[in-house]
């Protein structure tokens, strides 16, 4: 088995604001003596996942599990270590966010599967694909802004699993639309293990841990506190989080 | 620089999407769609033309024509940068999601707003075309007009640069499409639109480097260049006097293609050193 995510000492700041979104009043009259206040949300996480695997993160609100996943989508720089990521990345877009509200179904599509990086051929290949799997067939010349949000859910899940990538990353999405298409997605991500891909997700449904893991990483504050086989981190996670 | 700009060529199918989707959301809810684009010139400059020719007593010949042809590209410019500086903050939610170049956004704005400006372009030319016909002699095109290419490089590069500036410096103070909605409404006065760069070279009162001052912003050359390249000396007459025309000076191409390098560079380093706080934005 060949590595497909290796992190080693991976660390993260993030520069806190308490005044909101910061002005340029204050970035004029302060920008010697301003006061940062830092918050450390890594603090030197490593972690080696290989092609093929499916990881679950778990942990407390805060315990920088988000962040991690935005590192590996390349989204923030690391303040300091390293991620190595071979294969291409593709994480699923929580309701839409990248959909522009007047285009409609087909034409954001096109524009999120260009963005997770297929090319305009291969998407309108895809497409007809696309709107069958997401249940879609009879909505996707009307704007999106006429979709509930399962059926937003429910594209923005279809895109993400027909682009290909070789690395899905989930962040805590799998409950979309009704159960049909929660079987369906699980079909799905099933589908493409069987293909060898490798899968990152956060999630605070144990079940869902279970259905979908073979590995569990619990992080809390910012650590790895526990690696290894999904019954033995969930029973440490659980038992930690009630005493 | 050279390795970001690799990266954006392999973002290119990226780029044409979004710039697509650009122009398809700008007109998306409206009944005339890109008319828009032309009606919008046109009535502004009908409204100018009758103000300075009747009103302020201007006689130059085809007044609208000269009017048009600084008009266009200097709304281009405005549309443009008041776009892009909405760019990178109003595509946050995608940003936090997916990697891809970040200067791909602003870019887009400004080819999008190109694209329109280009079309406004043809239609002024038509315009002119028209008129030529109907009143064979009056306004021919000038063979300076082979330089057009080259000015619309430079006019495309210091929009870029400006535009990249702008969303980068839009995303953490949001004050800057206030005080950039001001500048440009102050810089409409100070670019030969409604008055021609000649009355300020001939301005009673107006040291030299007065002058020199005028025709060191980028966008007033940009207006003078538009003119001198897309039309004919005009015959600029104020108060019973004609004024002598500006002559097209290549060294004036030149700098306005160095001002516009420049730009463009310096805006694109400061872009790249900014782009991976977006997300972080407190």
């Amino acid at each position: 088995m060949s590595v497909a995510i290796s992190i080693r000492e991976l660390r993260k700041e993030f520069v806190l604001s308490h005044s909101g979104a910061g002005g340029i009043k204050s970035a004029l009259l302060w920008w010697r003596a301003r006061r940062l206040e830092r918050l450390e949300v890594l603090c030197g996480v490593s972690a080696e996942i290989q092609a093929g695997e499916s990881v679950a993160l778990i942990g407390r609100n805060g315990a920088g599990k988000s962040t991690l996943l935005s590192l590996l989508a390349k989204v923030y720089k690391p303040t300091s270590g390293q991620i190595e990521v071979h294969g291409r990345v593709a994480p699923l877009l929580e309701l839409g966010a990248g959909f522009h509200p007047d285009l409609s179904g087909a034409e954001n599509v096109l524009f999120n599967a260009v963005i997770l990086g297929l090319t305009r051929k291969q998407t309108m290949e895809r497409m007809e694909s696309i709107v069958q799997f997401a249940e879609l067939e009879s909505h996707i010349d009307a704007p999106v802004r006429t979709y509930s949000s399962g059926m937003l859910a429910r594209l923005g899940f279809a895109i993400a699993v027909h682009v290909d990538a070789d690395i899905l990353i989930v962040d805590e999405v799998l409950a979309v639309g009704d159960y049909a298409f929660e079987q369906k997605c699980y079909a799905r991500i099933q589908e493409f293990r069987d293909k060898g891909g490798t899968i990152l997700f956060v999630s605070h449904n144990p079940e869902a841990v279970r259905r979908v893991a073979d590995r569990c990483i619990w992080l809390q504050n910012g650590l790895v506190a526990a690696d290894g086989g999904v019954e033995e981190v969930l029973a440490a996670y659980y038992s930690a989080d009630h005493s | 620089m050279l390795k970001e700009l690799k990266e954006l060529w392999a973002y290119r199918e990226l780029l044409w999407t979004m710039v697509e989707r650009e122009i398809r959301i700008r007109y998306k809810n409206s009944f005339l769609g890109f008319l828009w684009s032309l009606i919008n010139p046109l009535v502004t400059v009908a409204v100018m033309t009758f103000v300075f020719t009747k009103i302020l007593r201007n006689d130059t010949p085809s007044f609208s024509a000269y009017v048009l042809a600084a008009y266009l590209p200097f709304t281009a410019f405005q549309f443009a940068l008041l776009d892009s500086s909405q760019s990178v903050l109003g595509s946050l939610p995608i940003i936090r999601k997916v990697y891809f170049p970040r200067e791909i956004m602003p870019l887009a704005s400004v080819i999008s707003n190109f694209i329109h400006f280009l079309l406004s372009l043809g239609v002024f030319f038509l315009f002119l075309l028209g008129v030529y016909l109907l009143n064979p002699g009056q306004l021919p095109f000038p063979k300076t007009l082979v330089m057009l290419p080259l000015l619309l490089v430079f006019h495309f590069a210091l929009t870029l640069g400006f535009a990249l500036i702008v969303s980068a410096l839009n995303t953490f103070y949001e004050d800057v499409k206030y005080i950039l909605s001001i500048s440009l409404y102050l810089l409409f006065f100070l670019c030969p639109v409604m008055y021609f760069s000649e009355q300020v070279a001939h301005a009673k009162g107006l040291p030299d480097w007065g002058f020199t001052l005028f025709m060191l912003n980028p966008v007033a050359l940009m207006c003078t260049l538009y003119r001198q390249v897309m039309l004919d000396p005009p015959q600029i007459r104020t108060h019973s006097e004609i004024l002598p025309n500006l002559a097209l000076e290549p060294w004036l191409i030149g700098l306005g293609a160095l001002i516009s390098f420049l730009t463009l560079v310096g805006g694109y380093a400061f872009f790249n050193r900014m782009k991976w706080k977006f997300v972080e934005r407190p």
